[in-house]
């Protein structure tokens, strides 16, 4: 179907785009504009703007109170997609609640759906575990300790965490799936949307179609687009093992420069922070035969880990400005 | 060593207007009026970019607070017309005061303010429904979210959206084009699909 209907109404009326016009049509702005003449006189304006003000201190203080006496949410609702989940002791035949420090848990032969308060929902797969760590309203957290979990969530960024043994999966809009195994080594999957896949400050963005191995005691890898060569792939998982001997790295890194397309680029800007600074270098310049840089990247700026020059040589590479993660980094709860 | 890539929290900003467009200079008069201290102006100004103003906000803020923070985004901008450097890009700084002031109301939230407190009352399926398309909006990147609100709940055309928001026409055509792809995918599964 063209795009001609979601570009200015014409053409042949695309009917999801239809539906979600007369779905969201009720919050299209409405509210009329206060005149400042109406406000012109300073004791008028004055008095307004003071009663305006008592009256959002007092609704201010009514909202506040019922939030802080709104009973905690006590669990997450459970669905038994096939077999017989456990939530301790007990099966789960058809639903369940799943409270806070509970543990959910299925066999080779069981699924569950796990609805995420209100922004999300959940499939946990067979022989998995997952434990309810918090179900607040800015803090959704499961820790996924064996299994397989594939997540969509429907809210803004970095409401929902899974933990893993060796990063936490930060969600940034909307879909994907984390695998851990019986070691703690997790392989994280973006389908849509976005993920940041963090430990202790070590940072992974992972875009859809991307995914990113996490390791305990080395946190989240590179992440790569999962349509790279089998031997870019490979060289990045023989860069990330971090092998002692300077032979094996240099033919890894070789390897992979090679092997590197245009959106690569995703795996070889984050190598940037990575690597040693005599192995930086060569990623930058192979990075800039596969993506223009903007004038404002210079090779001596981002080797030295200029911030702004990270930023645009990010956004260079077509996935998206930098900015957006970044005004929500400082939103996320403290683990 | 590694260092954490720990880039800078920038302002959300507008694709930079290389022209003042023919939507600027007819309303230079009103921006010339409105500074001169002409409310009646300043409120044509709100007739035109009202619907632009609110989109971007509502694109990042909870539904409850959408309307207040319009308001406060144009009376700042009325109170700060003295500051405009340039009257033919009264725009791009208007939305640059509302994505400003969008991600001010993020910073100031607490623990006790849910972020995503857009919830249906129970029983009220359809608006349930629009309250998940509208979070599965916000959930996208900021450049695909703000075209599909603006599209989509503001009702505006992507030549509009252009004009508003100062982005080419290619642009803004690969951001609904984009962003509804990635919109069908997460409402596909069974949210408000």
């Amino acid at each position: 179907m063209s795009d001609e209907y979601l570009w200015d109404g014409g053409g042949k009326p695309d009917p999801e785009v239809a539906r979600l016009e007369a779905l969201l049509g009720r919050y299209r702005q409405s509210a009329p504009f206060r005149e400042p003449e109406q406000q012109a006189s300073t004791s008028r304006h004055g008095r307004a703007v003071w009663i305006g003000l008592a009256a959002a201190l007092v609704l201010t203080a009514v909202v506040g109170l019922t939030l802080l006496l709104r009973p905690a949410v006590e669990g997450w609702d459970v669905t038994a997609l096939e077999g017989a989940p456990r939530i301790g002791h007990k099966d789960v035949r058809d639903r369940a609640r799943l409270p806070v420090g509970g543990r959910l848990a299925t066999d080779a032969g069981s699924r569950a759906s796990l609805r995420i308060g209100l922004i999300g929902e959940a499939e946990i797969g067979p022989e998995s575990s997952v434990r309810l760590v918090r179900a607040a309203a800015t803090d959704h957290r499961l820790a996924l300790e064996r299994g397989s979990l594939r997540a969509r969530i429907w809210a803004p960024p970095r409401l929902f965490f899974v933990d893993t043994p060796s990063a936490t999966a930060i969600d940034l809009g909307c879909e994907y799936t984390l695998d851990v195994d019986a070691g703690g080594a997790g392989l994280l999957r973006v389908v849509s949307g976005w993920v940041a896949f963090d430990d202790d400050g070590r940072e992974s963005f992972v875009p859809a179609g991307a995914a990113c191995r996490t390791r305990p005691g080395t946190g989240p890898g590179t992440p790569w687009f999962e349509d790279a060569s089998d031997s870019f792939q490979s060289a990045l998982g023989r860069i990330d093992a971090r092998p002692a001997d300077p032979a094996l790295r240099a033919q890894a890194l070789a390897t992979l420069l090679a092997e590197a397309r245009p959106q690569d680029g995703l795996s070889l800007w984050h190598l940037l922070a990575r690597l040693p600074a005599g192995e930086r270098g060569p990623v930058f310049d192979r990075l800039a035969q596969l993506v223009p840089q903007p004038e404002a990247v210079t090779r001596e700026k981002v080797l030295r880990g200029e911030r702004a020059a990270l930023d645009a040589s990010w956004d260079a590479l077509g996935l998206g400005v930098t900015t957006w993660w970044r005004v929500w980094k400082g939103s996320g709860p403290p683990r | 060593m590694e260092r954490a890539l720990e880039l800078p929290i920038a302002a959300l900003s507008a694709a930079p207007v290389s022209d003042p467009g023919e939507a600027a200079r007819a309303e230079l008069p009103l921006v010339l009026a409105a500074r001169a201290g002409n409310a009646r102006a300043f409120t044509e100004l709100y007739g035109r970019w009202s619907r632009t103003v609110h989109g971007i906000v509502l694109a990042s803020v909870p539904k409850q607070d959408v309307d207040d923070l319009v308001q406060d985004v144009f009376l700042q901008a009325f109170r700060s017309l003295s500051a405009l450097r340039d009257d033919l890009a009264f725009g791009g700084w208007l939305l640059r005061i509302a994505r400003n002031r969008a991600a001010d109301y993020h910073r100031r939230a607490t623990p006790t303010e849910p972020l995503e407190a857009d919830v249906a009352a129970p029983g009220d399926a359809e608006e349930q429904r629009a309250r998940e398309a509208l979070d599965a909006i916000r959930a996208l990147p900021p450049a695909y979210r703000e075209t599909l609100v603006l599209r989509l709940v503001e009702g505006m055309t992507g030549p509009e959206i252009s004009a508003r928001t100062g982005l080419t026409p290619d642009s803004v055509r690969v951001n609904l084009h984009r962003g509804m792809k990635l919109l069908r995918e997460c409402l596909g599964g069974g949210g408000a699909a």
